[in-house]
């Protein structure tokens, strides 16, 4: 049985189908949010690589901000269940997770059996979200891709504000016109990031292991920067960014499975 | 005859979406001058002896603008929507304000109302359960009974006040009949005819508004009770709005079981004990007010009544209302977290802003609680 979960963020829309609610069929990822193209290009995208046909996906589960948005979906679930389903499936031993995704970071408790124990969120503020890393790595003109590789050259890193992106944004042009160098200056925005997230973590039970996902996760300098924080290791998948759809692909088997699909 | 359920409760939820119309009818049907009591806590009774109207002044959804010349961004959402209507003009038909000042916004905003209306200011005494608290707050209710009279031009009887004081307190007893039928009639009175429905009384003739209630509990208690297969909650915090975060309790089938939210409960749950004058019995109100945030508690017996609050209407879990910016509410939700994780209820925190358009966020915060239920 095939079943598709579908997870548009604010960056980005993601499509995963999954066989049996066992393997990876096939993935899709566009680089493009709710509210523009992205989610129809996804969908479009993994039936292509696929070559799977719509009508033989049993259920569809869509998850993200632009989750009401999916016309074919069965159901729409929070990225929070989504992600606690999708991080349970790839490391079964997780407790903690902290996903950060465009505009959102989110810390969550789960059970053995994957099941959200409790979860906080930040609030309506870019600093220590996805977008807070874009707009940096605008200022110090990198591709955002290259941030991790850049932050293991830092050798003093900066310290940046992570109270609000526009006052970083400012401080950061300051420090990098005083001469500080690029890759300490991405270290501190690093760790300006995870600075944020630990007052969500710390509000969860902080049991490990504890697993990083979301669009951020691929960025190995924050990934560093949370390892260092917590002093423990921090499990992270090849598909971080792909987890509220792999929860969302799960949920649709079992869906299909009550519906004796 | 008597009004059905859906009449009553189409009236009442015109109210709480018109108020400005809805004052302006009221004081033309009465004869009545408007007093406006400022959010949370305003000895009501004191214009109602007067004859007056007392309004509510509890913000909205409001544009700001000209409040950032008076107030900082970190403001708390319902001071700030307060004093743009005041600047914009709104309050100006009103004869007077009564303004309290149990937080610091609402002590600077007394200083420097901007309504054209005059201000009365006073002070609740924080050592509430002292005795002196009580000759403070006598005297304070007595300073704003002169002024009234001086701004209206007549006199406030001490029987008036006595009458005031035992009409509210039936008031009182009527509102918390109503909140425990409601219970039963959950997808009647759902989250956003309940809010309504309790916010209208902030705009409307008090004995007109009890009037509708009675008559509303006798029709829900002539239906019989409902079944109720969604969730259920218990709402907390200084006010629940805007109505779309009701709309999103809705959308998710979750109904509201009970609360105590400053705006709603917290009005009706602590009656005017008897003293020998009747502004001592108003201010011993004050002092037996129990479990806000506002109100001086060393033994935080808000926590306690929660979980039992919780536990006796079955609800589900707790959902707090934080008002952005506010101090007082903040300081308690870590005390909140702690108590119900070891209770083992479920507790959401959301962030309450009068002033958001956009509620994506508070919807997967909800569907996300909804769905660990």
């Amino acid at each position: 049985m095939l079943t598709l979960g579908i997870d548009i963020g604010s960056a980005s829309s993601k499509a995963v189908i999954m066989g049996d609610g066992k393997e990876l069929v096939a993935t899709a990822v566009v680089q493009a949010g709710t509210g523009t193209s992205g989610p129809k290009r996804v969908t479009a995208e993994i039936f292509e690589r696929s070559g799977v046909l719509p009508e033989q996906i049993s259920a569809t589960i869509a998850t993200g901000y632009g989750r009401y948005g999916v016309d074919m979906a069965d159901g729409q679930i929070s990225e929070i269940t989504c992600h606690a389903k999708g991080v349970h499936f790839l490391f079964p031993a997780a407790r903690t997770i902290l996903d950060i995704g465009g505009q959102d970071a989110k810390a969550i408790s789960i059970n053995e059996n994957g099941r959200v124990l409790s979860f906080f969120m930040n609030e309506k503020c870019a600093a220590g979200t996805g977008r807070f890393l874009e707009v940096m790595a605008r200022i110090l003109e990198i591709p955002l891709s290259e941030m991790g590789d850049w932050d293991r050259k830092s050798e003093h890193p900066a310290v940046v504000s992570s109270t609000c992106t526009v006052f970083a944004e400012s401080e950061v042009i300051s420090q990098l016109s005083n001469g500080a160098r690029r890759e300490d200056v991405i270290r501190g925005v690093h760790n300006s990031v995870i600075s944020r997230a630990m007052a969500l973590l710390y509000r969860t039970h902080m049991e490990p292991a504890f697993v990083f996902t979301g669009g951020v996760a691929q960025n190995s300098g924050v990934v560093d920067s949370l390892r260092r924080e917590l002093r423990q290791e921090v499990l992270v998948s090849p598909q971080a960014q792909l987890t509220g759809a792999i929860g969302a692909a799960l949920l649709a088997q079992e869906k299909a499975d009550q519906k004796g699909v | 005859m008597k009004r059905s359920v859906n009449e009553i409760i189409e009236k009442l939820m015109a109210v709480a979406a018109n108020p400005g119309q809805a004052v302006k009818e009221a004081c033309a049907k009465s004869g009545k001058q408007a007093v406006g009591i400022v959010a949370p806590y305003g000895p009501e009774e004191i214009a109602y002896a007067a004859g007056c109207l007392p309004v509510g002044l509890w913000g909205g959804q409001v544009e700001l603008k000209r409040v950032r010349a008076y107030l900082p961004a970190f403001a708390c959402s319902i001071m700030q929507s307060v004093v743009e209507l005041a600047a914009a003009g709104t309050y100006d038909e009103l004869s007077a304000v009564v303004i309290p000042a149990p937080c610091d916004t609402l002590k600077c905003i007394g200083q420097k109302w901007k309504g054209k209306c005059p201000a009365i200011h006073f002070t609740h005494p924080m050592n509430r359960k002292l005795d002196c608290a009580n000759d403070y707050l006598t005297f304070e209710y007595q300073t704003i009974r002169t002024k009234l009279e001086a701004i209206l031009g007549r006199k406030i009887t001490d029987e008036a006040l006595a009458d005031a004081v035992l009409f509210y307190n039936h008031y009182r007893a009527v509102m918390r009949e109503f909140t425990l039928v409601a219970r039963d009639h959950l997808a009647t009175i759902s989250p956003t005819v309940r809010h309504s429905i309790l916010k209208a009384s902030y705009f409307m003739d008090k004995a007109e508004y009890t009037k509708d209630i009675e008559d509303l509990i006798y029709a829900l208690r002539r239906a019989g009770p409902e079944n109720w297969n969604g969730k259920r909650v218990v709402l907390t915090g200084i006010t629940f709005e805007p109505r779309e975060l009701l709309e999103i309790l809705e959308f998710y089938h979750v109904a509201v079981t009970g609360d105590d939210i400053a705006q709603e409960s917290r009005q009706f749950r602590t009656d005017a004990p008897y003293h020998k004058s009747p502004l001592q019995s108003l201010a011993a109100q004050w002092q037996n007010q129990q479990g806000c945030s506002l109100a001086f508690d060393p033994f935080k017996s808000r926590v306690h009544d929660l979980v039992d609050l919780v536990r006796a209407t079955q609800a589900d879990g707790l959902v707090v209302g934080l008002m952005k910016f506010c101090d007082p509410e903040e300081y308690d939700v870590p005390i909140l977290m702690e108590a119900f994780e070891k209770a083992g209820i479920p507790l959401l925190c959301i962030e309450v802003d009068q002033q958001t358009t956009a509620f994506e966020q508070i919807k997967t915060r909800l569907q996300g609680f909804v769905e660990a239920l």
